[in-house]
């Protein structure tokens, strides 16, 4: 089997992976009345993504994952929502792993795209309905982003250790990153 | 994970914490506090928090329906999709928020009278 056609067959299964993950987090009822919290669990894979196969392809996933899960199980405006934050985590995420490669824990890099991710979420509805009165809304998103991330970046990074013992990736042909 | 990103954590922490406890510092004041309630930078209607009040705010994209009872305010019903600003937590206090992003509404506790 040729790599690219390899690629792309990791590619849809971390898709495929994240959409599932999506439903499962549907499925778990928040138990705080903020709206927007959630436990990332589709993170895992974008981390994971961002490991194996680079910014460029997970970017792919992370809108392919966003768009079909809000077709299938959110409204309209959980595609916007979920899009800013998305993209704005992603950007951090890549910008991270970019700047700091080795010296940063996958964990350190989960906290801050939890993070960015309610930001995001923050900017987006500010701009939806106008108004600059999101930030206690923000603080509050934010202490639990840091709690959920950490458990998403703990997942992510056992997730690797297991993942990095098979040959899953061996046919990737890119530089591993432990 | 290494120590000093366990610190970094921790520092994240205390920032978030410190800044809710400062806003909520900053905010309580003795004087009378009211609801605005607008849709997309316009205020439709400013209401005080101390009386009891039930109002129902409608237009093209839907409506909803504020509560406002014992010194807090309340979405109770809403015709959006996700009713998101229904499951809210009442607010009370200066500078909180509930959202109703399908319809474009903010309720908020403000300062001062109506």
């Amino acid at each position: 089997m040729n790599s690219k056609a390899y690629r792309l067959v990791i590619l849809s299964l971390y898709v495929a992976m994240a959409l599932i993950l999506s439903y499962i987090e549907s499925l778990i009822p928040v138990p705080l009345p903020i709206p927007g919290a959630k436990i990332g669990l589709p993170n895992i894979i974008t981390l994971v993504s961002l490991l194996t196969l680079g910014w460029p392809l997970t970017l792919l996933v992370v809108i392919a994952r966003i768009f079909l899960a809000g077709f299938l199980f959110g409204g309209g405006f959980s595609i916007v929502y979920s899009l800013g934050g998305g993209l704005l985590s992603l950007l951090v995420m890549s910008l991270l792993l970019h700047l700091f490669k080795d010296k940063i824990s996958i964990i350190l890099i989960s906290v801050f795209g939890a993070i960015s991710h309610n930001l995001g979420q923050v900017i987006v509805a500010a701009i939806v309905v106008q108004t600059t009165s999101l930030l206690l809304y923000f603080l509050f998103l934010m202490l639990l982003a840091i709690p959920t991330g950490l458990f998403i970046g703990i997942t992510a990074r056992e997730l690797m250790r297991l993942l990095s013992k098979t040959t899953i990736f061996a046919k990737l042909n890119l530089p591993q990153k432990k | 994970m290494k120590k000093n990103e366990i610190i970094i954590i921790i520092g994240l922490l205390a920032v978030c914490l410190v800044s809710i406890a400062a806003f909520y510092l900053i905010s309580s004041t003795d004087e009378p506090l009211s609801v605005r309630v607008s849709r997309q930078g316009e205020v439709i209607a400013i209401f005080p928090l101390s009386e009891d009040h039930t109002e129902t705010v409608t237009d093209a994209l839907g409506s909803n329906t504020l509560e406002i009872s014992s010194g807090s305010a309340k979405i109770v019903e809403a015709d959006c999709p996700d009713h998101i600003c229904v499951k809210t937590y009442p607010i009370s206090s200066p500078g909180e928020t509930i959202v109703c992003l399908p319809h474009k509404l903010v309720v908020e506790v403000i300062t001062g009278e109506s």
